[in-house]
């Protein structure tokens, strides 16, 4: 019985193979255009600095609760010794700074605390004057001592913001002259001085240092570290600052959070939401608020950050109508789960851009990637257009380089490497790369071309590329061998330099300054330059460009770097990304940004037709 | 009373027992199918036909696979890219292939066809990257496979020893291997395993089967220690110490072939917890390579576009269903046809 069963399904399997034989079935192709699932995209080309996706024109009405969503949760709500984005993106709404974004030019140079700012002649120092009639959120005037205060928080050496406070490692000294005047002086013409100097929170100076502990000492003190050492209080001051519980406790009880923004800190329960009113007595409401972008203060009433960190249960908490906007979801959501009438006629959904690229980066040290010619051919051996549409969705913006595609520093003039191949295996060849011992793979000086492809656990993204990489480059006779790796030890890898490829995402912004990533003076020693880029002429540039404070001349310069980045292919630079989201149609004054997170809610407003929010 | 039917021998006893259970019966023709997979699995779903003319020659590209892979051989030089569906375009008057049942490989993805559903050139349906899921759950029937046995054959071998060692000897020996035993079974096996596969290196299905083996063994060992301890006061085994045997072959040759049937049952259940253990591990991303198509894999792949994909959930799914379950219905089968009290 045994026997005869295997033959009968040995005969079944032949019979297939023979029908087989005849066609070879073609394939269905799925609709080629994606479309934009019913979704507005945001593009911010040409003279568009801001894009309104509601209706325009209509005439704003106060009042309204908005409960959005957010992924993760601050750990606490100390604007400086936090880390995380979650915490800035909230806190943006109640504490501001000197100077802001011009939201028609995208420029730092906005006076916001400060009526107006200058630099002197050298370029070292800046003035702002400070407005006379802000008060803080508890009636308190705000002043320049409010502002020197600030400055000498960041600066005391024992307040935990390391990271932050590297930002302004180049500040000599800072002062008040009477109550509405401050001036800070570095001893770099960098710049993006007036992006850093004017763009720290300002924190109330009576609710932190009551007491006046820091009052003694001038920011030269704090940074001269044998008085740091010597003087108690300086100590003591961080120690209070570092746990002072703004925020805290959690619910009906916690301690507001005094700002001077145009909402005001409302609750927390930790897990649950953080929430915030509309400050009625906001300083700058009866003024412009926020030229081309809104004229008023804030409309909505409250705003309610709920903390859900499932993709999928996000998605049905708007669909079940218990949150109003989800600024960003998968692709895949976006694409296939939110198209039926009924979710589009409810609600809208929006692709929108943020400064951050994906990339791959090939690790300049090792063997197989030290020559350029081997990097541009990986550049053409991955079918970026096809990735693009179908793995991503179409949500990427191709790029050329690091700097942001809407920026100014971006050099539009570059085409990019195309999907090809046959050139590409001509280059590896060119480079010496040929299967010299006859196995199969290509070596050279007995070194196989044979290595790994690190990705993140978490990472499908990255996960579908090294697989599809794998594939491919078999094919050419190189070996792909694909690693997972939890995030942390991931990240671990990366500082200390200790992989072939790696695939990521940076973060960036409007305007950036390369050096961070890529100067060579950052390889090693957990430096950003991991993947070990040197380049003489882009290490000139970039040193150089620093301390250009012409924009056009210095432009000019990044100009230049993009051409060596781009002939150099230190990485395969793939796709700015667009995030995906969704907002209850009731909205209006919906505007989006090309800054981060791509969208502020200053702006919004809900029709009169709205019922009350389910929460 | 053996006069009255003629003389049948143990095996014979046994398998006209385990006939009787139908289901058991087919469960068994199930698993030859699976063995069948299991052997054959690259004629049956690859990209590379079986048998190929190509410019007047006749090449057989799936055994050259094998050659290349194994003993160092090379692909020739029209093949280098092993791009058969490719060289179709070349193909002068008289050129022909013959693809395996599926003309697909289990990591040759084509985008253009992502998450399609079942169809005629695609019968279980494609994934996210526009890979063949049959092929991959072809393919995936190998590492299952591999993985029920290499794991339970490391654990019988360890627990067997182990075991033996237990029961014939008793005493300080005892006494240790059953602390060891116990101090084993006091963690969670998934937890276990999950903590030891997050600790190695590179992920790699021998490191599963390794880890399966040396997490499981601890059943295996009590079992044939009780079996030892059952035995070891026969006198078979008092006559073989009279006869100044050494223990080795006490042990070996006289006590263990007798304890040794019980044990192998058990060992067909474990085969179907290492199956259902390695998907569960692939499913969480700790199992196989992420190249490596195996079930568990498939069906965590398929969670990301859920609820859409139904064919990505199913297949797998079914096929981890009925794997385990045949195996189990086999297991259930003969420990029923080996117990003496239901003979007949």
């Amino acid at each position: 019985m045994k026997k005869s069963f295997l033959i009968q399904f040995t005969l079944l399997i032949l019979l297939i193979m023979f029908a087989n034989l005849g066609d070879r079935s073609e394939e269905i192709l799925i609709d080629d255009e994606l479309g934009n699932a019913g979704g507005i995209r945001v593009e911010l080309t040409g003279d568009e600095t801001v894009f309104e996706s509601s209706e325009p024109g209509l005439v704003p009405e106060q009042g309204g609760t908005m409960v959005m969503v957010q992924s993760a949760e601050p750990e606490h709500l100390n604007s400086f010794t936090s880390t995380s984005a979650a915490a800035s993106r909230f806190l943006n709404y109640i504490y501001e700074t000197l100077l802001d974004y011009d939201y028609e030019t995208w420029r730092y140079d906005r006076p916001l605390l400060a009526e107006s700012f200058e630099m002197s002649n050298d370029g070292y120092t800046f003035t702002f004057k400070i407005r006379e009639n802000v008060y803080w959120h508890d009636g308190q005037q705000l002043t320049a001592d409010d502002v020197l205060f600030s400055i000498k928080a960041v600066l005391n050496p024992f307040v935990d913001c390391a990271p932050m406070r590297s930002s302004f490692s180049k500040v000599v000294s800072a002062g008040t002259n009477g109550d509405f005047i401050f001036h800070i002086t570095s001893s770099e013409t960098y710049f993006r001085n007036q992006e850093i100097l004017g763009g720290f929170h300002i924190m109330p100076k009576h609710i932190w240092d009551p007491e006046g502990l820091l009052d003694r000492y001038s920011v030269e003190d704090l940074l001269n570290s044998s008085i740091t050492r010597e003087e108690a209080a300086i100590k003591e001051f961080a120690e209070s600052f570092n746990l002072n519980p703004q925020g805290r406790p959690v619910g009906e009880d916690a301690e507001p959070i005094i700002g001077s923004g145009p909402w005001l800190f409302d609750k927390w329960y930790t897990g649950d939401y953080m929430s915030m009113v509309r400050n009625d007595n906001y300083w700058g409401a009866d003024s412009t608020f926020i030229p081309g972008y809104t004229e008023d203060g804030a409309y909505l009433d409250k705003i309610i950050v709920k903390v859900i960190s499932d993709a999928t249960a996000s998605l049905t908490a708007l669909k079940a109508g218990e949150v109003d906007f989800v600024p960003r979801m998968r692709a895949v959501q976006y694409h296939t789960q939110t198209n039926s009438a009924d979710f589009l006629e409810k609600f809208q959904k929006v692709s929108y851009t943020v400064p951050a690229y994906s990339y791959i980066g090939w690790n300049n040290d090792k063997p197989y990637f030290s020559d350029k010619r081997v990097r541009q051919a990986m550049t053409m051996l991955i079918d970026r257009e096809a990735y693009n549409k179908y793995i991503a969705y179409d949500m990427g913006i191709p790029t050329i380089g690091p700097f942001y595609i809407y920026g100014e520093q971006y050099n539009h003039n570059i085409e990019r490497w195309p999907y090809d191949p046959v050139r590409a295996v001509e280059l590896i060849e060119e480079a010496g790369w040929i299967d010299h011992d006859g196995d199969g793979i290509r070596d050279k000086d007995g070194v196989p071309f044979n290595f790994t492809f690190s990705v993140s656990s978490g990472s499908t993204g990255s996960r579908y590329m090294a697989l599809m990489l794998k594939e491919d480059l078999r094919k050419v006779g190189i070996v792909v061998n694909i690693r997972q790796l939890e995030w942390s030890v991931y990240v671990e890898n990366l500082r200390d330099r200790q992989f072939d490829v790696v695939s990521l995402l940076w973060i960036g912004g409007l305007e950036t300054d390369p050096y961070q990533i890529w100067h060579s003076d950052n390889i090693g020693d957990r430096g950003s330059n991991y993947i070990g880029f040197r380049n003489a002429e882009a290490d000139s540039i970039i040193h150089h460009a620093r301390f250009v404070m012409d924009k056009e001349k210095r432009n000019a310069m990044y100009f230049r770097l993009q051409e060596i980045f781009h002939d150099e292919q230190p990485y395969t630079f793939m796709f700015y990304q667009r995030d995906p989201g969704a907002y209850l149609k009731e909205f209006h004054g919906v505007k989006w940004i090309p800054i981060r997170p791509g969208y502020k809610l200053y702006s919004w407003w809900r029709g009169t037709s709205t019922m009350e929010s389910a929460l | 009373m053996d006069q009255m039917a003629p003389a049948r021998t143990y095996s014979q006893i046994v398998s006209s027992q385990f006939k009787k259970n139908k289901l058991a019966v087919i469960s068994l023709h199930v698993i030859y199918v699976l063995l069948f997979i299991f052997i054959f699995g690259d004629f049956l779903a690859n990209d590379k036909p079986i048998v190929m003319r190509y410019k007047g020659e006749t090449y057989f590209p799936v055994f050259r696979e094998y050659g290349v892979k194994l003993l160092g051989m090379q692909w020739q030089d029209a093949f280098k890219s092993q791009q058969f569906k490719i060289l179709e375009d070349k193909y002068e008057a008289g050129d022909w292939a013959i693809y395996p049942v599926i003309p697909y490989s289990s990591t040759e993805y084509n985008l253009k066809v992502k998450l399609q559903p079942p169809s005629m050139s695609h019968v279980f349906g494609t994934d996210e990257l526009g890979r063949d899921v049959l092929s991959q759950m072809i393919h995936g029937t190998r590492v299952s496979l591999l993985v029920g046995f290499v794991a339970v054959a490391i654990y019988l071998a360890i627990g067997i020893i182990l075991g033996a060692l237990a029961g014939f000897y008793g005493g300080i020996i005892d006494i240790i291997i059953q602390r060891m035993i116990e101090i084993m079974i006091t963690f969670p096996r998934m937890f276990l395993i999950i903590t030891i596969v997050a600790v190695t290196e590179t992920q790699s299905i021998l490191n599963i089967m390794i880890i399966l083996g040396f997490t499981g063994w601890t059943g295996v060992a009590r079992f044939t220690r009780g079996e030892f301890l059952k035995v070891k006061n026969e006198d078979y085994v008092v006559a073989a110490k009279a006869l100044g045997y050494k223990d080795f072959r006490t042990i070996f040759r006289h006590v263990l072939p007798n304890t040794l049937t019980p044990v192998l049952v058990t060992a067909t259940f474990g085969v179907a917890a290492a199956i259902l253990i390695e998907s569960g591990l692939s499913f969480l991303g700790f199992g196989a390579p992420p190249e490596q198509a195996t079930w568990g894999s498939l069906l965590s792949s398929a969670r990301a576009t859920l609820p859409t994909g139904w064919w990505l959930t199913t297949f797998p799914g079914l096929a981890i269903f009925i794997t385990v379950t045949v195996y189990n219905l086999v297991g259930e089968g003969l420990r029923d046809a080996l117990d003496p009290r239901l003979k007949q």
